[in-house]
């Protein structure tokens, strides 16, 4: 048993009180020598040690009462408590490294022993990652792991460790659990992590699936007007030459040599003036290491920019800070947002299918036919960014997607209301940084009050209500911010954080329009497969080039023992106030409502004792 | 009865006065002396050393016995009866045990008054040439004085007396069976304790010595605090001979305290008398001349 907040066991000495009291009262009854005590005792003696069996009862619910309401208070919780028996958590590596020839086989053996080892009664489960987690199985029997197992195949991602680790606690629970991870144990998969962390009643055992000697990899292309330069990797130990080509729209277009010493890249020029449109592909031969980073895409298209279109009330004022937050990023090819101004009124006439997203800033003047001109652009893939307001009104909003009670009357904030990410890991804030401080000395006086049913969390206001909701429509994202951005009921637009924040959630709602060309597999928008190519994605079919994570083909290994060390043990049994971990199995036990519930019976016996 | 005795006898008989005086012996004079002092004036007709009844003069009859203060009176002739000199035994049984030192509201202890109305008893007896006899007991017989009227006797039992100390637990039964087994002819036994141990065995000890054919007086000495057990507040009341305690609050148990003893009391009186022996229930806190008048009193109803 373990303890949140264990100093409020030290209320747990007020049960001095009833005991002192107990003693002091028997000090009240002095020692009375007398003769007849014989007689006392016939009818009186039962009353009297009735009365002392009493006091004994009203002091024993006194103090229970008490040690159970400092317990209470301490939070108590069971650390690591046994669900009925020990866990066996399999995580098998499925990044591209691991489709070198023989690797994966080798890793399902592996899996498979590890399942095999199982003890009967274990429960066991199966995660299945290269840049993500996936659970393949969840904790059961050997048998549906087996199964699982026999499912996973390796894909085209690139190796990342620590989300296995965070998957590992997250499904022990507490518990204690022996995690087998089998991987190729790619030094790259650490690249980018500043720790990883293991819950210390988690066991970690590495198995390794073997390594590839060498492999070559195109890392990178560039275009210029009269040429290409490809940048060769070899990971090898020998120095490697061979041919290198380019393809344009499935035909051999150019063709180079290249020499590549060991361990080491190389860059190599390719005299090739490419065309204005279509995709290019730029290929090596490497039969003896890994194929999927043998061939890098390239879409040479040119650059579309996203559109937003700020539907405002019509005053100067209405959209002035967003749109000028939005003119910061400048003119640049790469990530321009064009920005335009509509009225309510004017939108029904307006054609929005050009547009990447719409900020909703006022409704005023929006009719049936603006409603569902907004509501079809946002089902068809489109972004809506809506901010409560005085100029939106929440019924017309409601009205739009024919939701119901999500937006429920506005609330007066305290000064002290400041805004904080519920998840950090939001695209909204993920670029914030050192920025995301400044979130904290915004001050709103305004909002909506929002009922989150439905609705996906991203930020809440520091008294608790929802400040940042998303959820999706049809092909398309509504995020609502719940306060306005036109500096009516917050400062938001004067702080340094105001920027990002509009313009992260614009090019998170434009994502599915996003622009963008180059993408690593696992990122690509919807329409893209999960393995290297080249794709036509969204409503206006534009090309996009997939690529495999290149670090991945760099074949440099671990050893099991170096591996391990890099995992950072920590005892979250200990309990702790910061221990957020500590925190979460408290809340899922819960066992302080028990010991109040306790203390109330406790308390009712006392009284019934009491009258007796 | 008691109520003849005047305020000023009261004082020299009170428990109070006879605490502070020196000796067992002036003790029991005072008392009985006292005592006698007060018979004189009261009503009470009947008792003196030899003195026994009037009885009109029959012809036969000694004329030296005739009361020619009465024929002067009355111009009748009456005679005086004299009580036959007797050979009368008398055995005091005082019980020593740890509860007789309690002392709660009286100026002397039960084991205190129990002494000076034993003196006082033989001090009369001593006039009336009974030989008395003194034995003192706790669960055992602790002292023994055999019955005895030569001179100098009286003063040796009333100086054993004085030197009663308080012994352990008290057993009455165990005694006054021993007793009984040792006499071996018809006795006068005057029990003087307070009797709160179990009744049963007291009540046989009795029984076996009135079937003896001994006549049997009990005294039962209380003191005030066990007579109406004026505690306030709760207490825990440690037995003096056991060391048991009770925590109780007195005002919730004093009312069913009473009511035990005032059944152990009517349980005394029920089956003593009806066992012929006299049972006599003292409280130290009232003068001696009392329980010498309740036993006299007892004693010559029975004649």
């Amino acid at each position: 048993m373990h303890f949140l907040f264990p100093v409020f066991l030290l209320g747990g000495l007020a049960i001095a009180v009833p005991i002192v009291l107990h003693f002091l009262r028997r000090d009240v009854a002095p020692p009375v020598p007398f003769t007849a005590v014989r007689l006392l005792r016939k009818s009186p003696v039962a009353r009297s040690k009735r009365r002392r069996l009493r006091d004994l009862l009203l002091l024993a619910a006194r103090v229970v009462a008490l040690l159970l309401l400092a317990a209470a208070f301490a939070r108590p919780y069971v650390a690591g408590a046994a669900r009925g028996s020990t866990l066996r958590i399999i995580a098998v590596d499925r990044s591209y490294s691991m489709n070198a020839p023989g690797r994966f086989a080798h890793a399902l053996d592996l899996a498979g022993r590890a399942i095999d080892e199982a003890a009967v009664g274990e429960r066991v489960a199966v995660l299945a990652f290269d840049d993500h987690v996936g659970t393949v199985a969840a904790p059961g029997s050997a048998t549906a792991a087996r199964t699982a197992l026999a499912a996973i195949s390796a894909g085209f991602g690139a190796t990342r460790y620590s989300e296995v680790f965070t998957k590992a606690a997250e499904i022990a629970a507490g518990d204690e659990a022996r995690l087998i991870l089998v991987s190729d144990l790619q030094r790259s998969g650490w690249d980018g992590e500043d720790r990883s962390v293991l819950p210390a009643g988690i066991s970690l055992d590495v198995r390794d699936a073997g390594r590839a000697a060498s492999n070559l990899s195109v890392v990178s292309v560039s275009v210029t007007p009269d040429r290409v330069i490809a940048a060769v990797r070899n990971s090898g130990p020998q120095p490697r030459t061979g041919k290198i080509r380019i393809e344009h729209d499935g035909r051999i277009a150019q063709t180079s040599t290249y020499t590549v010493g060991p361990d080491s890249a190389v860059d190599v020029a390719i005299p090739y003036r490419p065309p204005s449109t279509g995709t290019m592909t730029v290929s090596i031969d490497d039969p003896d290491g890994l194929s999927a980073d043998n061939s890098r895409f390239v879409v040479l298209d040119a650059v579309p920019s996203n559109s937003v279109l700020l539907v405002t009330s019509g005053a100067n004022s209405s959209g002035y800070y967003i749109a000028r937050a939005l003119a910061a990023l400048g003119g640049t090819d790469v990530g321009r947002i064009d920005v335009r101004s509509s009225t309510a009124a004017a939108l029904a006439d307006d054609n929005l299918t050009k547009y990447s997203a719409v900020v909703l800033l006022s409704t005023r003047a929006l009719d049936r036919r603006g409603r569902e001109s907004i509501a079809g652009f946002v089902r068809a893939g489109g972004g809506l960014l809506i901010a409560g307001s005085p100029e939106v009104e929440a019924a017309v909003v409601s009205a739009i997607f024919n939701w119901s009670s999500s937006m429920t009357g506005t609330i007066e904030m305290p000064a002290a209301v400041a805004l904080s990410p519920t998840d950090p890991r939001h695209p909204v804030f993920r670029p914030f940084a050192s920025l995301s401080a400044n979130l904290g000395q915004v001050r709103f006086a305004r909002a909506w009050r929002m009922t989150p049913d439905g609705w996906d969390i991203a930020a809440r206001f520091t008294d608790g209500n929802p400040a940042l909701v998303e959820r999706r429509e049809g092909s398309g994202r509504v995020v609502v911010f719940a306060s306005d951005l036109d500096r009516q009921w917050n400062d938001f637009p004067l702080h340094p954080a105001f920027v990002p924040f509009v313009i992260e959630a614009i090019r998170y709602l434009s994502a599915p329009h996003d622009r963008g060309r180059d993408y690593i597999v696992g990122t690509a928008p919807a329409g893209a497969d999960l393995r290297p190519g080249a794709y036509r994605v969204g409503p206006d079919n534009r090309s996009i080039a997939v690529n495999v994570d290149p670090r991945e083909g760099v074949t440099k290994e671990m050893g099991q023992q170096e591996f391990a060390q890099r995992v950072e043990r920590v005892d979250t049994t200990s309990g702790s106030s910061g221990d957020v971990r500590s925190i979460h199995l408290e809340a899922g036990q819960s066992y302080w409502r028990y010991g109040l519930l306790l203390m109330l019976l406790a308390l009712v016996a006392e009284s019934f004792v009491g009258r007796a | 009865m008691a109520q003849t005795s005047t305020s000023r006898d009261l004082r020299f008989l009170d428990p109070a006065v006879i605490a502070r005086l020196g000796t067992m012996e002036l003790k029991a004079r005072t008392v009985v002396e006292g005592f006698l002092a007060g018979l004189h004036r009261s009503p009470f007709k009947g008792f003196s050393v030899e003195f026994a009844e009037y009885r009109q003069y029959l012809p036969g009859d000694d004329l030296s016995t005739l009361d020619w203060k009465v024929y002067a009176r009355s111009d009748r002739h009456y005679v005086k009866k004299f009580e036959e000199e007797t050979n009368l035994e008398c055995h005091l049984l005082v019980d020593v045990s740890a509860s007789m030192a309690y002392c709660g509201g009286a100026p002397m202890s039960k084991l205190e008054y129990g002494s000076v109305l034993a003196g006082s008893l033989a001090f009369l007896m001593n006039r009336q040439r009974d030989a008395t006899g003194l034995i003192a007991f706790d669960d055992r017989i602790a002292f023994r004085m055999p019955a005895s009227a030569r001179p100098g006797h009286l003063h040796a039992l009333l100086l054993a007396l004085e030197h009663l100390k308080p012994g352990e637990r008290s057993d009455v039964g165990r005694p006054l069976h021993q007793l009984a087994e040792a006499l071996v002819k018809r006795s006068l036994v005057v029990l003087i304790s307070d009797l709160l141990d179990d009744p049963e065995p007291a009540i046989r000890g009795l029984r076996h010595l009135k079937f003896r054919g001994s006549d049997v007086v009990v005294f039962q000495v209380l003191d005030p605090h066990e007579l109406t057990f004026p505690f306030r507040g709760p207490s825990r009341f440690r037995d003096v001979e056991s060391a048991d305690e009770v925590t109780a609050d007195p005002a919730s148990v004093r009312a069913a305290y009473l009511r035990e003893l005032a059944g152990l009391t009517l349980r005394y009186d029920r089956e003593l008398r009806g066992a012929g022996i006299d049972y006599v229930q003292l409280d130290t806190s009232q003068p001696l001349d009392f329980a010498l008048l309740s036993y006299l009193s007892a004693r010559s109803r029975r004649k």
